[in-house]
């Protein structure tokens, strides 16, 4: 017995049959103290068995790749080509809940190299050239938080100067805190800008704009 | 520890079908898979996730067949049991619909839709109070979402403003995850379930009536409210971290009102028995008709509706 369900995994495996197509790496960082690690890995391993294309790797926070894409909480799971997606787009805490259909929608899109905007959004988004980090604050047991998790990752397959982090909040309540999330999903741009809603891409997008052209 | 596992549903494919379902909260969902069995083709549309509104309610105790469960979990079903029949497309807000002939041009945010039939399973939206406070303080501690964000006020106070059925399970809830709540409700009695008003009563949550809240309060933050009491004229002020905001919902009609559907002065769109709206191969069903607002009924409507799609579809 694992922790997806096998009606559950049926259902996965069709729509992976039908939408994957390059490989994707589902990276799991692990390290002490951690109560959802061992979870997290788990949860990958099943994920893993369900598609060829799906790769699972675990790794420490502590390890060279952790350095190099900066992560520093454990749990952190990526999705990635390996390549060009670097380490940008990621979830701190665990994916469960209304989130893993976040992680499965990212495993397809990063799988099929793209993901969906409008071209209106898409020539905003292209003019991003310097660093940007979106933070998404959510907890597990909000169904809107998903879309706002999703438009920061679909934003970071586009364009490789954006970085979308999920954080779960209840795991992290200190920074959480520090931030005053009291309502989710709450989005965090280059620590600086910040707006509370699942909002469509042609205003997500604004905030986005609005905290690039402030570096 | 429990975990769910909400999957997603990600068709995006441009296609032509004898109906659309726009939203699929219970009713859309109960409407696809009838449309289906019937033998129409159909396609249902959400702007967000499958299962609606029902994803919000805490614990559902009065759907048949189900003693106690939570809405996440009920919504889970529903969207696993329709997706057997029906093809759903989430996180993709349908924007417009243009009549084209005898059909109709549904212009979603991804993909576009051709229907000769349409279901508007659009259900509601939270009502806002329009008082001081509100807007400025939303996200720093007004919020219209327990499950969303219930766990930032354990072992705090807050106020749940509007004691009808989804502010009394709102409380209750809150209650239960270790929150200090107490409800406040404009009428002068008890505006929810007999059921629920004993689980408050058993629960020790204080329960204010005949208070209308007239202003939040707090800068950076959420330090309270203040309420008068109807009766006595008198402004009372209560402390609290947060404030929940249940005090009821707004039709989502304005694309059925765009292609011709009539509503009620409140904006539900007018039904016959049979869910027709005035406008030839166009229904709606659940929340959005303003019937009570329950998950059984508008599973019940989405199916009529379906039916009568398919008799005017198929049979006529
Ligand atoms: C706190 C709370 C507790 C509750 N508890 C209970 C309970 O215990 N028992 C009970 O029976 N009921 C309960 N309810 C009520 C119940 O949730 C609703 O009656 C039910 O969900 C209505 O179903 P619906 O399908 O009509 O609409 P909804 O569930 O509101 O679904 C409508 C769907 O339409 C989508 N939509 C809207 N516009 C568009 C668009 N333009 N494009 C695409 N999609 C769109 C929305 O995203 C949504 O998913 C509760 C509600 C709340 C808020």
């Amino acid at each position: 017995m694992g922790y997806i369900s096998e009606k559950d995994k049926e259902y996965l495996k069709g729509e992976f049959d039908k939408y994957l197509k390059e490989k994707v790496k589902l990276l799991v960082f692990t390290g002490d103290n951690c109560q959802y690690c061992n979870v997290a890995v788990d949860i990958a391993k099943e994920v893993q068995d369900l598609h060829d294309a799906i790769e699972f790797e675990e790794h420490s926070i502590n390890d060279e790749l952790a350095k190099e894409w900066g992560l520093e909480h454990v749990p952190t799971v990526v999705i990635t080509d390996g390549d060009k997606y670097g380490g940008r787009i990621r979830y701190v805490g665990l994916p469960s809940g209304y989130e893993f259909s976040s992680m499965i929608e990212d495993i397809i899109d990063v799988s099929r190299r793209t993901a969906d905007v409008s071209d209106e959004v898409r020539a905003q988004l292209d003019m991003i050239d310097k660093p940007v980090k979106i933070q998404v604050f959510v907890t597990p047991t909000c169904p809107y938080c998903p879309k706002a998790v999703r438009t920061a990752h679909r934003f970071a397959i586009l364009n490789p100067n954006i970085t979308g982090e999920m954080v779960e909040a209840v795991e992290f309540p200190e920074w959480a805190n520090k931030w005053n999330v009291m309502s989710v999903p709450h989005i965090l741009i280059n620590e600086d800008v910040q707006f509370i809603g699942a909002y469509p891409d042609e205003q997500y997008i604004k905030y986005v704009v609005e905290a690039y052209k402030k570096l | 520890m429990e975990l769910g596992f909400v999957l997603p549903s990600a068709s995006r494919e441009s296609k032509e079908v004898d109906l659309a379902i726009i939203g699929a909260g219970p009713a859309g969902l109960s409407a696809g898979i009838y449309a289906i069995r019937a033998g129409l083709s159909a396609i249902i549309i959400d702007k967000g996730n499958a299962g609606g509104l029902a994803e919000d309610a805490p614990f559902v105790e009065n759907y048949l067949g189900f003693e106690g469960i939570k809405g996440e979990e009920l919504a889970k079903k529903f969207k696993d049991h329709a997706r057997n029949y029906v093809e759903i497309s989430e996180r993709n807000e349908v924007k417009d619909i243009i009549p084209e002939g005898e059909k109709y041009l549904i212009k979603a945010e991804s993909g576009e839709y051709i229907a000769r039939a349409i279901i508007f399973s659009t259900g509601t939206t939270h009502k806002h109070l329009g008082i001081p406070g509100e807007k400025e303080l939303f996200g720093k501690g007004v919020s219209y979402c327990v499950t969303c964000d219930g766990y930032f006020y354990k072992g705090k106070k807050v106020a749940v403003i509007g004691g009808g059925n989804s502010g009394a399970i709102a409380a209750i809830y809150l209650k239960d995850i270790g929150v200090e709540p107490e409800i406040f409700e404009f009428m002068p009695k008890y505006m929810c379930e007999k059921a629920y008003q004993k689980m408050i009563e058993d629960r020790g949550i204080p329960y204010h009536k005949n208070v209308r809240v007239t202003e939040i309060t707090g800068d950076e933050k959420v330090t309270g409210i203040k309420y008068e009491d109807r009766e006595t004229g008198e402004i009372h002020e209560f402390a609290a971290d947060g404030v929940f905001i249940y005090v009821g919902l707004v039709p989502m009609s304005e694309l059925a009102k765009k292609i011709g559907v009539e509503t009620n002065k409140w904006g539900y769109i007018n039904v016959d028995q049979k869910m027709r709206t005035n406008v030839p191969r166009v229904y709606a069903a659940g929340d959005v008709t303003g019937t009570a607002g329950q998950i059984i009924i508008a599973a019940g409507q989405g199916a009529v509706a379906a039916l009568s799609a398919y008799e005017d579809l198929m049979l006529s």
